[in-house]
C-alpha cells in the first residue's frame, strides 16, 4: 500500500512531458541481515541506478542484544535460529530508530544466490529460513496493528532469484512497480547496475584474498580460513571470533571471498581432476551430492580448498544455534579439512550472547596449535602439491596489514555504502 | 583434531555412493521404504510386487527410533529426520543381529523419496549415509526416487527401474490409500460398533493390495500412462471398497470438534509415536480428524503456476508446450482423483483448489518460498476456516524444521486478522508428548464448545431434536450407514451439517416428535427457517 508522500511524488502530472521521476529524496532502509551480507552491493547498485541517493541508503546496525531489546521486543513470533530471530530488532531500528525517517523498508526475500559454484552445482537456492525470514519477521510488525503503516513506511519485499539472472528484472519489476514507479527498462538498467557493483566488489574481494595468500606464500606463513554462512561477518552472530585470532597475528579468509582463480584453482585441484573425482575445481560432488543449497555448497567446497591450500592451516567453522542447513554438514566438512592435518575448530550454536570466556579459552588453544603446527602443515599440503605454484616468489604483493585483512573480510555494507 | 596420516595423494571424506544393484539380483534383494502410513505403505508394496520387486516397509516408527537416530548423526536435525534414521538403523540392526552384515547389506536395499529442496528434506539420505557409517554398513544400498520424475530410468545397476508403471502404481496407491483414510476418519469417530471401522479398513486395504498387485501389465512407457488415466479399474474396486462400508453403522448426532491436521509432510501423514500418536488422542479427546492426504502435496508438487520456478532451469525446446503438457497434466490429476473420489460416492474431502490456496496465502506467505509444505500451510489454515471446514487446526511442527518455524510465525499476522480462527501449533521433538498434548488440548476446549453451539443451533434452525431424528432414522436406516453422504452445509460439524441435511433433503420436519409442546415450537422454526 503506497504511503501518500510517494503517490505525491508520484502522481500523474497533466501535462504532456512524461513524470521525471526524482527519487533523490526517497529513503530506504534494508535490514542488514542474512543474505544481504553477501549482496548488499547489488541493492546499492540497484537503488543508486534507479536515482536514490547513497546516502538516502540507509542498513540496520550490526546485530546487538541491545539493538533486539530496545527495537525487537515483543515482535518474535517463533523460537528459531538468531540470524533470523534478530531480524525484528533490525525492521524496528529502521522503523522507530532513525532520526531522519525512511520511507521505505526493503527487505527482499532472496531465493538464490549468484555463486562462484553456479553451474558446478545443481542449484543455488537459498536457506529456506533466508527466504522466508521476511514474511516471518513482518508478521511481528502487523500482527495487532500494521505498524510500517503508522509509520508512514511502505514494506517493500520483492522475492528474488539472485542466482538466476533472467528472472530478476520481472520479479522486481513486479513487485517494486507501485512502490518505485518503475517501467521496466529503467528496472533491467538498474538490475544490470546492481549486478555490476556486485561483481566488482566480489572481484575486488577475491583479489584482496589473493593478496593475503600471496603474502603467505611467500613468507611460508600461515592464514586461517572462516567457515560459516556470509552473516556470521556480522559481529552479533559470529561474534567477531576470527578478530580475536587476527590479533594474534594470523591473516583471515572468508570463505564467501575466496579466490576462484583459475591458475591457483587447477593447481590445488590438478590431482583430484587427474584422477577424475572431480570435473572442475568448482565440481562438489565428490562430498556432497545434495548441491542445492548456496552457502552449504560454498562451505563444503570451502572446506575442500582449505584441506588443499598449504597456507591455510586452520579453518575456523562458525554456526548458529538451531540451523537446521549446517547440521549435516558438521562431520564431512571436519572429515575433509582434517583429513590433510589442516586444524578444524568448530564455534557451534552462537546465539545473541556472546561466549567470551569460552571463546578466549579457545582461542589461545587455537593460536597455540596455530604456532606449533602451521610450518609442518605448510610443508605437507607442499609436498602433495606440484611445484608450479602460481603464487608469486618475489615480493611483489602487498604485505597483509589489519586493515587489509579487514577489507577481505569484506567490509560491513554500511561502511562499504560510505565508499560509494 | 584428526590424526595427520601419510597419503599418496589428498583424499579425505567422499560423498555415499550406493554400489550397483543389478538386474540379476532382483529376485534376492528386498526393498525397503517407508515414511507413509500402514494403508499407503500396503498399496504401495502391491503396486511393487505387481512388478516383481520383493518389497517391505520397515516397521511403524517407534519412540526409540528417536535415540537410534540421535545417536549416529550430527546434533540438531529435525525430528522426522531423527525418526526415519532411527527407524532404518533399529531395523538393520535387528537384522545385523539375525543374519550378519554381509547378509543384510546384499538382501536389502533402501528405497526413500528425494528432493531438490532448501530444507532437510532433500539432504535425508547424507544423514541415512552417515547412519551407515556409524553402522559400519557402508556398502548397504539406499536409493532416491525424485517426486517429480515419473520415468528415472534404471537406477545404479538395472535392479530398480523407476518407469512409468512404477511411478504410477506407486502414485495410484497413494490416491487410493489416502481416500481410504478419509473414509477412515470421518468414520471412526461415529461408529457404533467400536473396532468396527478398523476391521473393515483392513480388509479393505488387503483387497486394494490384491487389486495393485494383479494390476495388468500395460507396457513400460505411455502405455501404461493412458491405461492408468483411462481404465475403470480402480474405480471399479474402490466401489468394491465401498460396498464393504456400507454395512458400518454410525452415529452422527456425536456432537464432535473437527480438527483438520496440517504441518510439516512427514509429522502430518505419520500415524504413530513420531507425533504421539496424535490423531488417535484427538478422537479419544471427542474429535473427528480431517486427516491430510499425501495427495494435497502431489498437487503442489506438479502445479505449474506454483512449480514454475522449478523449471527455470529447463532445457525444453519448446516452453510454451512445456508449460501446456503441464498444466493439463495437473488438469487430469484432479479429475482423476475425483473420479476415484466419486467411485467412493464422494465421500472423502475434495483436493483444495491450489490456485485458492496461493490466493489465501498470499499476504502473509509467498507462494514461491520454498521448504517443507511452504505456503499450504497458511493457505489451508485459511481454507478450512472461511469455508468452515473444520473447527480448529492442529499444526504438527516438527522441532528445529526450518520452514515450519517460518510459516508458524507468520500464522501470527494470520491469527491477528482472523482472531477468531483456532489454531494449535504444536511442537513435536519426540519426547515431550505431555507439554504438546496439553497444549493442544486447550484449544480442543474450545473447538468442542464450537460444535455443540452449531448442533444446537442447527436444531433451532430446523426446529428438530434428538428424539425426532432417531425416530426418523429407525425408518431410515440408510442414514445410518457410513456410507450415507452428509454434504457440506454450511457448518464445519459433522453433527450440524447432519441435522441440516435432515431437514433439508429428507424434509424431515418436527411433527414426527411425539411431544405437542415440542412440536408447536419446532413447526414455527421450521417455518421460519425452510
Ligand atoms: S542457514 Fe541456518 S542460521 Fe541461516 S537462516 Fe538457515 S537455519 Fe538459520
Ligand atoms: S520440512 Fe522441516 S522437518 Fe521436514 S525435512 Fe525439512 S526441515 Fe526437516
Amino acid at each position: 500500500m503506497p504511503i501518500p508522500i510517494l503517490q505525491t511524488w508520484f502522481a500523474k502530472k497533466h501535462s504532456a512531458a512524461p513524470p521525471i521521476k526524482d527519487r533523490s529524496q526517497l529513503r530506504v532502509g534494508i535490514p542488514k541481515v542474512l543474505n544481504i551480507w553477501s549482496t548488499h552491493q547489488f541493492w546499492v547498485g540497484f537503488l543508486k541506478a534507479l536515482g536514490i541517493s547513497p546516502e538516502n541508503i540507509i542498513f540496520s546496525s550490526d546485530t546487538s542484544e541491545e539493538q533486539g531489546r530496545e527495537f525487537g521486543k515483543g515482535r518474535g513470533t517463533v523460537d528459531c535460529c538468531y540470524p533470523v530471530k534478530c531480524m525484528s530488532g533490525h525492521y524496528g531500528e529502521l522503523i522507530f530508530g532513525q532520526k531522519k525517517k525512511i520511507n521505505i523498508l526493503l527487505s527482499p526475500m532472496i531465493h538464490s544466490l549468484p555463486s562462484i559454484l553456479h553451474g558446478h552445482v545443481v542449484d543455488t537456492v537459498t536457506c529456506t529460513r533466508v527466504m522466508a525470514g521476511p514474511e516471518n519477521i513482518k508478521a511481528g510488525f502487523m500482527k495487532e496493528n500494521d505498524v510500517f503503516v503508522e509509520n508512514g513506511i511502505v514494506y517493500a519485499s520483492p522475492f528474488v532469484s539472485l542466482g538466476d539472472r533472467q528472472l530478476v528484472s520481472g520479479q522486481l519489476y513486479t513487485s517494486l512497480k507501485d512502490i518505485l514507479n518503475l517501467d521496466p527498462d529503467e528496472t533491467e538498467r538498474a538490475v544490470q547496475a546492481g549486478y555490476q557493483a556486485l561483481e566488482n566488489f566480489t572481484t575486488r574481494a577475491r583479489q584482496r584474498s589473493r593478496e593475503i595468500l600471496a603474502w603467505c606464500a611467500q613468507n611460508q606463513k600461515p592464514c586461517i580460513l572462516v567457515l560459516a554462512r556470509p552473516y556470521h561477518m556480522d559481529t552479533g552472530i559470529g561474534h567477531e571470533i576470527e578478530a580475536e585470532l587476527q590479533a594474534h597475528g594470523y591473516p583471515i579468509l572468508w570463505l564467501q571471498y575466496l579466490p576462484g582463480d583459475a591458475d591457483l584453482m587447477n593447481w590445488l585441484f590438478a590431482e583430484d581432476m587427474r584422477k577424475g573425482r572431480i570435473k572442475t575445481p568448482f565440481d562438489i560432488s565428490d562430498v556432497w551430492t545434495s548441491s542445492y543449497s548456496s552457502n552449504t555448497n560454498e562451505i563444503m567446497w570451502g572446506a575442500k580448498v582449505a584441506a588443499r591450500c598449504p597456507w591455510i592451516t586452520c579453518v575456523i567453522r562458525l554456526s548458529s544455534y538451531e540451523c537446521g542447513m549446517d547440521q549435516p554438514t558438521y562431520t564431512p566438512t571436519q572429515k575433509i579439512v582434517e583429513a590433510t592435518g589442516t586444524l578444524f575448530f568448530k564455534f557451534g550454536d552462537l546465539d545473541s550472547t556472546k561466549p567470551a570466556g569460552s571463546i578466549k579459552i579457545r582461542v589461545e588453544t587455537i593460536v597455540h596449535y596455530l604456532a606449533k603446527y602451521s610450518g609442518s602443515i605448510i610443508g605437507r599440503k607442499l609436498s602433495w602439491l606440484s611445484a608450479d605454484c602460481p603464487l608469486p616468489r618475489t615480493s611483489r604483493e602487498r604485505t597483509p596489514t589489519r586493515a587489509m585483512a579487514d577489507e577481505a573480510r569484506a567490509a560491513e555494507p554500511k561502511q562499504l555504502v560510505v565508499l560509494h | 583434531m584428526g590424526q595427520f596420516t601419510q597419503l599418496p595423494s589428498i583424499s579425505h571424506y567422499t560423498a555415499y555412493r550406493p554400489r550397483p544393484f543389478t538386474r540379476e539380483e532382483r529376485d534376492r534383494v528386498t526393498i525397503l521404504y517407508g515414511g507413509l502410513t500402514w494403508k499407503h505403505e500396503r498399496l504401495m508394496q502391491g503396486a511393487l510386487h505387481n512388478l516383481q520387486y520383493n518389497a517391505e516397509p520397515l516397521p511403524n516408527i517407534a519412540r526409540d527410533d528417536l535415540d537410534a537416530g540421535k545417536e549416529l548423526i550430527d546434533v540438531g536435525a529435525c525430528c522426522p529426520t531423527i525418526f526415519t534414521t532411527g527407524s532404518l538403523v533399529n531395523f538393520l540392526k535387528r537384522e545385523v543381529t539375525l543374519h550378519g552384515k554381509e547378509e543384510v547389506t546384499n538382501k536389502y536395499v533402501f528405497l526413500t523419496a528425494g528432493a531438490c529442496g532448501p530444507c532437510r528434506f532433500g539432504q535425508y539420505h547424507e544423514s541415512y549415509a552417515m547412519a551407515l557409517d556409524g553402522l559400519g554398513l557402508r556398502d548397504f544400498r539406499l536409493f532416491l526416487l525424485a517426486q517429480d520424475e515419473l520415468d528415472q530410468g534404471s537406477n545404479g545397476g538395472g535392479g530398480l527401474d523407476i518407469n512409468m508403471p512404477l511411478s504410477l502404481g506407486l502414485i495410484w496407491a497413494i490416491l487410493c490409500a489416502d481416500l481410504l483414510m478419509d473414509l477412515e476418519y470421518m468414520t471412526r469417530p461415529y461408529e457404533i460398533n467400536p473396532g468396527q471401522t478398523e476391521r473393515v479398513l483392513k480388509e479393505s486395504v488387503e483387497y486394494l493390495y490384491e487389486v495393485f498387485r494383479n494390476r495388468p501389465d500395460h507396457g513400460k512407457k505411455y502405455g501404461a500412462l493412458a491405461w492408468h488415466l483411462l481404465s475403470n479399474y480402480f474405480a471399479r474396486a474402490l466401489r468394491e471398497v465401498r460396498k464393504k462400508w456400507d454395512v458400518i453403522e454410525v452415529d452422527r448426532l456425536r456432537v464432535k470438534a473437527k480438527v483438520k491436521v496440517t504441518g510439516e509432510f512427514w509429522l502430518q501423514t505419520h500415524e504413530g509415536e513420531g507425533n504421539y500418536n496424535i490423531k488417535r488422542w484427538l478422537e479419544q479427546e471427542d474429535s473427528e480428524v480431517v486427516p491430510p492426504p499425501v495427495a494435497v502435496w502431489l498437487h503442489y508438487l506438479l502445479h505449474p503456476t506454483i512449480r514454475k520456478l522449478e523449471h527455470r532451469n529447463s532445457k525444453a525446446k519448446h516452453p510454451h508446450a512445456q508449460a501446456l503438457a503441464l498444466h493439463t497434466l495437473e488438469r487430469i490429476y484432479r479429475a482423476t482423483y475425483n473420479r476415484l473420489r466419486r467411485a467412493l460416492a464422494n465421500l472423502p474431502n475434495e483436493l483444495p483448489d491450489q490456485e485458492e490456496l496461493k490466493r489465501l496465502a498470499e499476504p502473509f506467505y509467498h507462494f514461491e518460498l520454498r521448504g517443507g509444505e511452504g505456503h499450504m500451510l497458511i493457505g489451508k489454515a485459511l481454507h478450512a476456516y472461511h469455508h468452515k471446514k473444520a473447527h480448529m487446526i492442529c499444526e504438527l511442527s516438527p522441532y528445529s524444521c526450518m520452514p515450519n518455524t517460518m510459516s508458524i510465525g507468520a500464522m501470527a499476522n494470520v491469527i491477528g486478522k482472523y482472531p477468531d480462527l483456532l489454531y494449535a501449533p504444536i511442537e513435536v521433538k519426540g519426547d515431550s508428548e505431555v507439554h504438546a498434548l496439553s497444549r493442544c488440548q486447550m484449544i480442543l476446549t474450545e473447538a468442542k464448545m464450537r460444535a455443540q453451539a452449531e448442533f444446537e443451533d442447527a436444531l433451532n434452525k430446523t426446529g428438530l431434536t434428538a428424539e425426532v431424528i432417531r425416530q426418523y432414522e429407525a425408518q431410515h436406516p440408510k442414514v445410518r450407514s457410513a456410507t450415507y453422504r452428509v454434504p457440506h452445509l454450511g457448518y464445519a460439524g459433522t453433527a450440524a451439517n447432519y441435522v441440516l441435511h435432515l431437514a433439508r433433503s429428507c424434509r424431515l420436519r418436527p411433527e414426527l416428535s411425539q411431544d405437542p409442546n415440542d412440536r408447536r415450537e419446532g413447526e414455527a422454526r421450521t417455518a421460519a427457517y425452510v
